[in-house]
């Protein structure tokens, strides 16, 4: 239960395919990591729960003016991701083209290892 | 309680300042505010410099004991602020706080930043900072991509047209134009704002503020002896300090600042005012959606009516409240740590009748100071006295 809420097993997890969100297991709040203590009842007593990495794009943006050392990546979409579960997460757009994103459209979730950090993306769907 | 006043207030110009470092701009405005104010300098007792990146861009730490002692004001305690974009109105919460229970009776409270000596790349870098690192900007998310992700959800939500955004960038320029201080001293139409070059779909590079250079500062003391300082003292007669959501995606809508709410709330509540007693405000348009969800959380309209009312010139300098009459961050520039002084110093500037794009009959004034994409915000109600 106490690998779960660390950043680092949230990642870790993430870079193996399996995107893993927390369940109060008080109230029944669900929260993605890292969370201490519950925002809804401030309890510590999160359980794991596997997500299905489904979702839909609820609001995106395509950066064009990216920060230092990214410019070859330019321009890429980011996007906030509404679950199906019911919680958002935020995440870097992959192998959708730019010109086909909008508010709405289904994605499903896929690990990114960029300079050997795992970061959150999203893309089609199939 | 105390009651507390501000009897002096100074300012750099904001822009790029070639050959002016950031000890030196900081000591600069210091040195215009403590000769407004008639207190000898030897009477401050406490010094609050609000900074956000003068240790990644400007290579300088322990930045408020540097200042404090090219000031001459060796001695007393001088801390640096850090709340990103909202470290001067941190600075300045502590400032009051200090008199306000009684430890110091003389208080300078400054802001600065050094920006336009970097690589816009490395300041794009320096900002996201303020950002939750490994939780969000990992992915290559930007200030201005955050701003736009919250920019495109209140169009869908709201209809707020891409148009009513715009003409925040119209107006601020078109007073930021008439503004000494400001960095751009020329206005814009509607269509260039359009036509600018994409940054973060959808906005563009007149959404932005520029890179800048620039700091601001004010002196303190309690109320009762403000006259024997300064002829047109301020009352401070509220003061919010709150924290928010870091992240996106953990805001439950994106659309509105909770830190912002609550400081506003707070500051309201001291002053026992209400948004409608606001005649002028200088808030965080660090984007022109920002502005908008400034006039929204502040309470000033409803929420989803910020953009219909800049539309309808509600918020121009003889609207229902004047927002931004110095430009705000858009046009007068935002030098990250000065802004929430700098706010303050035009404010100022309006209560004691003397600002450079002066609104008619101002009686309360509030300052809205935002970091990051919400995480802190300050809300300062100024008054005449
Ligand atoms: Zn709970």
């Amino acid at each position: 239960m106490s690998k779960v809420i660390t950043l680092q097993a949230f990642f870790e997890e993430a870079r193996a395919g399996r995107l893993t969100g927390i369940r109060c297991g008080r109230c029944g709040e669900l929260a993605i990591p890292p969370k201490e203590f519950c925002p809804a009842c401030q309890e510590r007593a999160w359980e794991p729960l596997p997500l299905d990495g489904r979702g839909t794009i609820a609001s995106f943006t395509v950066i064009r003016v990216p920060p230092r050392g990214r410019a070859a990546e330019a321009p890429y979409a980011v996007a906030v991701v509404r679950l199906d579960e019911g919680v958002s997460l935020l995440g870097r757009i992959v192998d959708i083209p730019l010109d086909a994103l909008k508010v709405g459209l289904p994605v499903r979730f896929r690990p990114l290892v960029r300079d050997n950090q795992t970061v959150v993306g999203f893309g089609p769907t199939v | 309680m105390r009651a507390v006043a501000i009897i002096g207030a100074g300012s750099t110009p904001f822009g790029k300042l070639e050959g002016r470092g950031i000890v030196e701009l900081a000591v600069s405005a210091c040195r215009d505010a403590l000769a407004e104010s008639r207190a000898p300098r030897e009477k401050i007792q406490a010094f609050y410099l609000g900074n956000f990146v003068g240790e990644r861009l400007a290579s300088q730490g322990a930045l408020a004991g540097l200042v404090a002692n090219r000031l001459g004001l060796t001695g007393i305690p001088a801390t640096k602020v850090e709340g990103a974009c909202a470290s001067g109105g941190i600075a300045l919460r502590h400032g009051v706080l200090g008199i306000a229970l009684g430890l110091y009776d003389f208080v300078l409270v400054a802001g600065v930043e050094k920006m336009t000596s970097s690589p816009t790349a490395e300041v794009t870098a320096a900002l996201a900072t303020a950002g939750d690192e490994e939780g969000e900007m990992r992915t290559g998310l930007t200030f201005p991509g955050a701003f736009a992700i919250i920019t495109r959800e209140h169009m869908a939500r709201y209809g707020t047209t891409r148009e009513q955004i715009g003409l925040v960038s119209v107006k601020n320029h078109g007073l930021g134009a008439s503004n000494p201080k400001a960095q751009f001293r020329k206005p814009v139409t509607l269509d260039e704002v359009l036509s600018s070059r994409l940054i973060a779909d959808p906005l563009r590079l007149f959404d932005c503020p520029p890179i800048s250079d620039g700091a601001a500062a004010v002196v303190l003391c309690p109320a009762e002896w403000a006259r024997d300082f300064h002829p047109k003292p301020v009352r401070v007669l509220g003061s919010g300090h709150a924290t928010g959501p870091a992240t996106l995606w953990e805001m439950d809508d994106i659309t509105s600042f909770p830190a912002t709410v609550r400081a506003s709330r707070e500051a309201y509540g001291m002053a026992r005012l209400s948004p409608g007693d606001v005649r002028v405000a200088e808030v965080h348009d660090c984007f022109t959606m920002a502005e908008i969800i400034a006039t929204e959380d502040l309470g000033f309209f409803p929420k989803g009516k910020g953009g219909p009312a800049v539309e309808k010139g509600e918020t121009g300098p003889d609207g229902q409240v004047a927002v931004n009459p110095s430009g705000g961050l858009i046009a007068k520039g935002h030098p990250v740590g000065a802004t929430g002084c700098a706010q303050v110093y035009e404010l100022v500037k309006q209560l004691r009748g003397e600002a450079a794009n002066q609104v008619r009959d101002v009686e309360i004034a509030l300052a809205h100071n935002l970091g990051g994409t919400g995480v802190v915000s300050t809300v300062t109600i100024l008054g005449r006295m």
